[in-house]
């Protein structure tokens, strides 16, 4: 990696100077790097693989060598003798560049730039991001120390000072406590507490309101909804089927860490490798389904390995957009064309994220949590668990020996035995599926041959529950076919593979040897073992195997020819159910969508309900049934009560709930014990072997090279990471100021321009490491600075001075999130239901959205589970919430850090006809009328200071009063429709046949106050198409 | 610079604030976060068009599943005589197959049930199942080698429709709304129509949706029903006087906002309410065929009389292209014949064959067809071999990526063409291979769009439909 090395060593530090247009000093961070990682760098940057004519124009080096290259691409100081000048120039279609194949060109003013910086020396300098983050001092001028309340505003006031602009002048107080409410927390203050505030005479009343705001509840859940974009939240796995997930109390997790102020580089650990902290706990290993949000699929058919290598692809990349800033996605099939990040870089990273025992599909027939799944009791069940499993332990402590000389004897159940020599089956005892298996003969007798797609099936035969025992033999000829010594099917009572995660039992040929293994989910709940030695080939041998129902690897036994053999254990975590999933009947031969035993030969099966002794499985080796058995009384019962306290216990362990999380495993399968880059990302493409490593060209803090995502974390935390705090830095101020310092947050790469305000952005970041990276002291500070409390209103001065407000001259105008939106307005109307963490609920959404996309239909809730926050929204990926989407909401099937800003006429109609906004116009005009009696102009101001937190300008005061006065004379002259819009009511439009019933019992409308109402909701959904019910100001 | 940029989605608040500064009055205002009006329309933001284009329209009739070539358009006659025989691997070449049929014992070659002819001058061979299809055979460019990357239903729809297998890319529509914007602001300017009730292989909204573009791209579901748009209907209470009055009273009020601040945001708004408003008029009214005459029906079928199936859905879509929607796409479900292929195939195309023959012949009609592009196609095809056991009166087959066939019609696309070649067994191509990027590259193209060209800057680097592969394939334009 010379190259990259160079790169970064080579980069002088020459100080970042101000962007110039036209005169003064080139300065390459502004102005040149960005034309040439746009124009150049697809082939003369840092993808290795793609480098044209062997010139890296990312590296000083290459771009200057003249030993390579007469002439040389650049000659420092003589833009007329440089190559790369006189190409750029070149009139030949052939020899210009860039080329015009590649649809890229410069304008004349680049090429000037160019020339110019050239002609200075053409000194490079390293990439603002990738540089470690310095404080610096903040800027003092008279003017900014006096309008200043934050060290923060020095900085802004000095770039002011220097564009000639003024700060505008601070927010009116209604303003700015609607606007503080909404950033801190994404509620309005309610008319009480507006009327309370403006009537605060005391000097500390908006740093009191921010305080109370802080500690409050609804703002830990408004920062958690600002999170779960960032981490692809959603309820459902995504992809077609998009089967729900269970993965709310993860959410929770996230409320409660924002409630506890949780310092980000915890926050941060927390959830990339809570399970490998020394002190890890439930907690903060159910911060680690962070890494699980990532969709997956069920669909029948998909390729297993393909799916798994898109999660941890999804992890990496995912990490990468929240932490780094960085989208590498690219450099999963080739090395970045713009950053530093290549392909080797890709896969070091993925190697830390390719550490759990995991499947790439989730199971089709069964609910199971895909594995590994982290245990979520409750007090109680922790309790509980703890005395069944000691009642466990103590009974496997204390069997009593089997005592051969006992007189008292229990007989077992008889096994079930079947040789297939009658040529007319025994009712019940067997069938056959897929047609009839070849006849063939053994020892005289008749043996099955099967063709890989039929089988026999045993009807009300070895159903068995992991408490349970078992055991079952059969006699097997293994054919010579390198297909089914990679992988047959044997016997098994399942319903399929991976479909269903292999749930319930089975015995395999796997790579030549036999393996056994009960099973909840395949591969992380499971327990498996495997014979040491291969399988004998084209010759006959008696197979069994004997399960004592103690749910552990051991407690399996595999016998070759009555024999026990030694096997290796595969996997010893089996702690949930191994029945369940559409599993039918025991069947030797194939299963759906599996390798059937092709060509395999097939012969005298026995089954029986206990653990079959070694003498009579020795028995049945030889030739026939195993012997009938008994076990002394006492033996017995001792038994039956261990296998009663194990179903009592592993009842109790199906019921405690389970999420997806990370937990690095030691049972990986070698394949997957070193990680590979995989050509152009393809799974089936393997390349060189790679070791986890955080990406060359970014800084290392330590000489011991990381191996887990533990490692990972600790990395990213370190104080002088020149990209995680920066990035949370810059999100915390987009959160309160609502646009970012980095103009491009979802990259901070080289191709990021260097904001305006780097100076403030890296002290900030200095400060954020200083405090104990408090998150919630930084959101402090910015609330309560002086550029937070400017006005929104644009001076003349501001508009021309500062057109992108990036300078922040004044408050921005963004767009509120589409959950502000609906919250805000459902809070407004004292329709809110405030209920932290939980399930996700069902809010209204237009019936058959479900239906006809999926044929499942949406469950609409009842009562206040259709008012609660949006952030508890069950979100479907395929189809998620209309209202959210329309208003900008990302579909969470990928991180997405920014959201778009549009607006569309689909928003209008929406505020104006979604019933959820009508219960809400509906619900204000009552509050209204009640707030303002006759007097419409109260009612008026009423919906204004609840709606938008202000008083009306005449004008709008009088718009709205006609309005209302119009709408009260056409409704006294059609009442009916004055009830139906004053009466409408969430709960009946959403269940109309039950509430249809329940009205039916309630008391008779009064229609005058119908009309007053209805008038005066009119006007309220008039002022939900106000722009600042969708804008902040 | 001749790179082609996204002007909306940066220059928004710019402009707004630009306009402002500059003392701009109510005649600016249209230019705002608005779409253009019918004062300009389609001018103030065109990404596109690069040259001049062959088509306005599309109407893209998605056949979700994956139709099956071999029964359809593929003919080959080898399949039959050798029904039952395995698959050569001389054929498959060790080419991955799903982890449905991919562990099967065998794979035996499954013959058509349906007899195939020659159709019109162009003589393209078309089964007996497509009938009407058949019967404008001489409109037609079919494509019998279309390829794609993906052997699952998900990703490969997602393919098909984003150029991309990966989530989060904007769908064709969405592309086409960024390129061309709006020949009509007062209906959605993509629009996807779902047959209903079909089952299958479920739909996502990513298939119609804007991706990283802009949310106004995104298409818009226009279903069957009271509300053909979701929350086009005005609450009981509020008649359609009554949001009269209010959308004044707000133009009022904004007014109000705007003499005493000099802030355009209030108007800005009002002016987006009032496209609301005309969409709650305009909207229903394409979508009511009341005044349709029975010679309509005729032609459709009288299932077109039955609103949310696929021949409603076909003339829905002639009236929206009729009143110059830019991008309609519908979706027909249940091509997904793993088993009991012959049932279930004949089924689908009852469905689908009179109203897509009668879509074309009708554009053709209203001299529609120039400029529209007609677009039928599935996912990918399926195998030559039977999934799951071959018997005398059935079959199934499983995904096969390698090859399937689409046609267009009309809007520059050459017709009576049949492009492509593939092996005697439907299984690879032997000429003239047509890739999904391909396909996008030539539809964008007839559009007017250098597909090179239309690109969205997004996480540090330039997007395009196509990605960076993709040629016009020009045997397939007139």
């Amino acid at each position: 990696m010379v190259p990259l090395l160079s790169f970064l060593l080579l980069l002088t530090s020459a100080p970042a100077s101000p962007p110039q247009a036209t005169t003064g000093r080139i300065d390459f961070a502004s102005q040149i790097r960005p034309i040439l990682t746009d124009r150049c760098f697809q082939c003369h940057g840092p993808d290795a693989a793609s480098v044209a004519a062997d010139l890296r124009l990312d590296v000083r080096d290459s771009a200057i060598d003249d030993l390579a290259r007469v002439p040389a691409a650049i000659v420092p100081g003589d833009s007329a003798g440089s190559e790369l000048l006189s190409r750029i120039t070149h009139a030949s279609a052939k020899r210009v560049m860039p080329p015009p194949e590649s649809k890229l060109s410069l304008t004349d003013e680049e090429i000037g730039l160019l020339a110019r910086w050239i002609d200075e020396g053409a000194e490079y300098t390293e990439h603002w991001s990738f540089a470690a983050p310095i404080r610096h001092g903040a800027p003092d001028t008279e003017a900014g120390a006096a309008w200043a309340r934050d060290p923060l505003d020095l900085f802004v006031h000095a770039k002011l000072e220097e564009a000639g602009l003024a700060p505008a002048p601070p927010a009116d107080p209604a303003t700015l406590l609607r606007r503080v409410h909404l950033d801190l927390t994404g509620l309005p203050p309610t008319v009480l507490e507006l009327d309370a505030y403006l009537r605060d005479e005391g000097a500390d009343r908006y740093e009191r309101a921010v305080e109370r705001l802080l500690a409050s509840q609804r703002h830990a859940e408004h920062m958690a909804a600002g999170w779960l974009d960032v981490a692809r939240y959603a309820d459902t796995f995504g992809y077609q089927s998009d089967v729900g997930m269970n993965v709310w109390p993860w959410r929770d997790w996230l409320i409660g860490a924002f409630a506890a102020n949780l310092p980000y580089d915890e926050f941060v650990t927390q959830q990339l490798a809570g399970d490998l902290l020394p002190e890890a706990t439930q907690e903060t290993r159910l911060a680690t389904a962070f890494n699980r949000l990532h969709r997956q699929t069920n669909e029948g058919g998909s390729v297993e390995e393909e799916y798994r290598v898109e999660s941890v692809c999804d992890r990496v990349e995912t990490m990468a957009g929240a932490f780094l800033g960085l989208t590498i996605g690219c450099a999963r099939c080739h090395d970045h064309k713009f950053d530093p990040i290549t392909q080797k870089d890709y896969f070091s990273l993925f190697a830390f994220f390719d550490d759990i025992d995991e499947s790439g599909l989730y199971s089709h027939f069964t609910n199971a949590v895909p594995t590994p799944a982290l245990d979520l009791p409750t007090d109680e069940q922790v309790t509980e668990l703890s005395e069944l499993e000691a009642r466990v332990a103590e009974l496997e402590a204390t069997l009593p020996p089997l005592d051969p000389e006992s007189d008292s004897l229990v007989a077992l159940d008889l096994p079930v035995f079947v040789d297939f020599e009658s040529p007319a089956r025994k009712p019940n005892a067997h069938y056959v599926l897929g047609g009839e298996p070849a006849a063939i003969e053994r020892a005289g007798g008749v043996a099955y041959r099967l063709s890989g797609e039929n089988a026999v099936a045993f009807p009300g035969t070895g159903i068995i529950e992991r408490s349970e025992p078992i055991s079952v033999g059969l006699r097997l000829c293994v054919p010579n076919d390198a297909q089914v010594l990679e992988r047959a099917v044997v016997i098994h009572r399942t319903k399929s593979w991976t479909d269903s995660g292999s749930r319930g039992y089975q015995m395999l040929i796997d790579d030549g040897h036999l393996l056994v293994a009960l099973v909840h989910f395949w591969p992380g709940d499971a327990i498996a073992i495997r014979s040491a030695d291969p399988l004998p080939i084209e010759a006959w041998t008696h197979v069994a195997f004997t399960y004592d129902g103690s749910s552990r690897a051991a407690g399996l036994k595999l016998y070759l020819d009555g024999v026990e053999a030694p096997v290796e254990v595969i996997r010893d975590h089996l702690t949930r159910t191994i029945r369940g999933g559409s599993i039918g009947d025991l069947t030797i031969g194939s299963r759906f969508r599996d390798k059937g035993f092709r060509g395999g030969g097939v012969d005298d099966v026995f089954v029986c309900g206990h653990v079959a002794s070694d003498e009579s499985i020795a028995v049945a080796a030889r030739g026939g049934a195993p012997l009938p058995e008994s076990l002394p009384e006492e033996y017995a019962n001792a038994l039956a009560e261990l296998q009663a306290a194990r179903e009592r216990r592993d009842r109790l362990r199906d019921g405690i709930r389970q999420i997806m999380a990370m937990e690095a495993s030691p049972d990986l399968p070698a394949a997957r014990h070193v990680a590979h880059v995989l050509h152009r990302g393809d799974y089936k493409n393997r390349g060189d072997a790679v070791e986890p490593a955080t990406p060359e060209a970014l800084p290392r803090f330590t000489d011991e090279a990381p191996s887990t995502r533990l490692d990972l974390a600790r990395w990213l935390t370190h104080p002088d990471h020149p990209l995680t705090t920066r990035v949370q830095i810059d999100r915390l101020w987009r959160q309160a100021f609502g646009v970012g310092l980095v103009p491009t947050p979802e990259d901070m790469g080289s191709q990021c321009q260097e904001p305006v305000h780097l100076a403030l952005l890296d002290t900030l970041t200095r400060d954020f490491v200083d405090s104990g990276w408090d998150y919630r002291a930084m959101l402090r500070r910015f609330a309560l600075s002086a550029t937070y409390r400017q006005s929104s209103r644009a001076s003349e001065a501001s508009l021309t001075g500062d057109p992108d407000g990036s300078l922040f001259s004044r408050a921005a105008t963004t767009r509120r999130s589409a959950e502000v939106v609906r919250d805000a307005a459902l809070f407004a109307a004292g329709l809110l239901r405030e209920q932290r963490g939980g399930p996700s609920v069902y809010p209204y959404q237009p019936p058959g959205l479900w239906q006809e996309k999926r044929g499942v239909v949406y469950p609409v809730g009842r009562g206040q589970d259709l008012t609660r926050r949006s952030m508890y929204s069950f979100w479907r990926r395929t189809s998620p919430p209309p209202t959210m989407t329309m208003f900008n909401a990302p579909s969470r099937e990928v991180c997405t850090v920014k959201r778009g800003s549009t607006s569309t006429p689909l928003q209008t109609l929406a505020l104006w006809n979604d019933p959820q906004f009508v219960a809400v116009a509906a619900a204000l005009g009552a509050a209204a009328v009640d707030a303002g009696g006759d007097d419409i102009g109260k009612r008026v101001d009423y919906l204004f200071r609840a709606l938008l937190t202000r008083e009306p300008l005449e004008g709008e005061r009088n718009a709205m009063a006609e309005l209302l006065d119009e709408q009260r004379e056409i409704y006294r002259a059609a009442p009916a429709e004055a009830v139906a819009l004053a009466g409408f009511d969430l709960e009946r439009a959403v269940h109309p046949v039950v509430a249809d019933a329940e009205t039916a019992r309630s008391e008779p409308v009064d229609e005058t106050v119908s009309i007053e109402v209805a008038a005066t909701a009119v006007v309220a959904s008039t002022l939900l198409g106000f722009q600042d019910v969708v804008q902040r100001r | 610079m001749n790179q082609v940029t996204p002007m909306h989605e940066d220059l928004r608040i710019d402009r707004r604030t630009l306009l402002r500064g500059a003392g701009a009055g109510l005649a600016g205002l249209a230019l705002g976060e608005t779409p253009p009006t019918q004062a300009n329309p389609g001018t103030a933001r065109q990404n596109g068009p690069h040259h001049a284009p062959r088509a306005r329209r599309v109407v893209h009739l998605f056949m979700s599943g994956g139709p099956s070539q071999i029964d359809l358009f593929d003919h080959k006659p080898i399949l039959q005589s050798r029904n039952g025989e395995e698959l050569p691997e001389s054929v498959r070449k060790g080419q991955r197959l799903t982890g449905m049929s991919g562990n099967q014992a065998s794979l035996p070659l499954a013959g058509s049930h349906f007899p195939f002819a020659r159709h019109g001058e162009c003589g393209m061979e078309v089964s007996d199942l497509l009938p009407h299809t058949a019967k404008i055979a001489d409109d037609l460019c079919l494509v019998r080698t279309l390829v794609t990357d993906a052997i699952n239903h998900d990703p490969a729809a997602t393919f098909a429709l984003t150029g991309s297998q990966i989530a989060g890319r904007p769908s064709l529509g969405a592309w086409l709304s960024y390129g061309l914007g709006t020949l009509n602001p007062d209906l959605p300017q993509f629009c996807s129509l779902v047959t209903q009730g079909k089952g299958g292989q479920p739909l996502y909204d990513r298939l119609w949706g804007s991706g990283f573009l802009s949310a106004r791209h995104a298409g818009v579901q226009l279903r069957a029903g009271a509300d053909p748009v979701l929350f086009l209907g005005d609450p009981a209470g509020i008649d359609r006087a009554t949001r009269r009055r209010m959308l004044d009273a707000q133009h009022r009020a904004a007014d109000a906002m705007f003499q005493e601040t000099g802030d355009t945001a209030a108007l800005d708004r009002w002016n987006q309410a009032e496209l609301a408003y005309r969409m709650q008029e305009s909207v229903p009214e394409a979508a009511n065929f009341a005044e349709e005459p029975d010679s309509t029906f005729a032609l459709y079928g009288e299932d077109a009389r039955k609103p949310g199936t696929f021949a409603a859905n076909c003339l829905l879509a002639r009236r929206l292209l009729e009143r110059d929607v830019r991008f309609v796409q519908l979706f027909h479900q249940g091509w997904d014949q793993h088993e009991g292929l012959p049932a279930g195939i004949r089924t689908q195309c009852k469905d689908v064959d009179q109203a897509s023959a009668a879509l074309v012949t009708d554009l053709k009609r209203l001299g529609l067809l120039d400029d529209t592009l007609v677009v039928w196609g599935g996912e990918f095809g399926r195998t030559a071999y039977c999934q799951g056991t071959l018997t005398p009166t059935t079959y199934g087959r499983d995904h096969h990526p390698r090859c399937t066939s689409m046609w267009m019609a009309g809007g520059g696309s050459r017709a009576g063409q049949i492009w492509g070649t593939t092996d005697d067994f439907s299984y690879n191509v032997t000429e003239n291979p047509v890739h999904v990027h391909d396909l996008n590259a030539t539809l964008l193209h007839l559009l007017g769009i250098d597909h090179e060209r239309l690109t969205y800057r997004h996480q540090g680097r330039r997007y395009r439909l196509t990605d960076v592969h993709g040629t016009v394939v020009r045997g397939l334009l007139a």
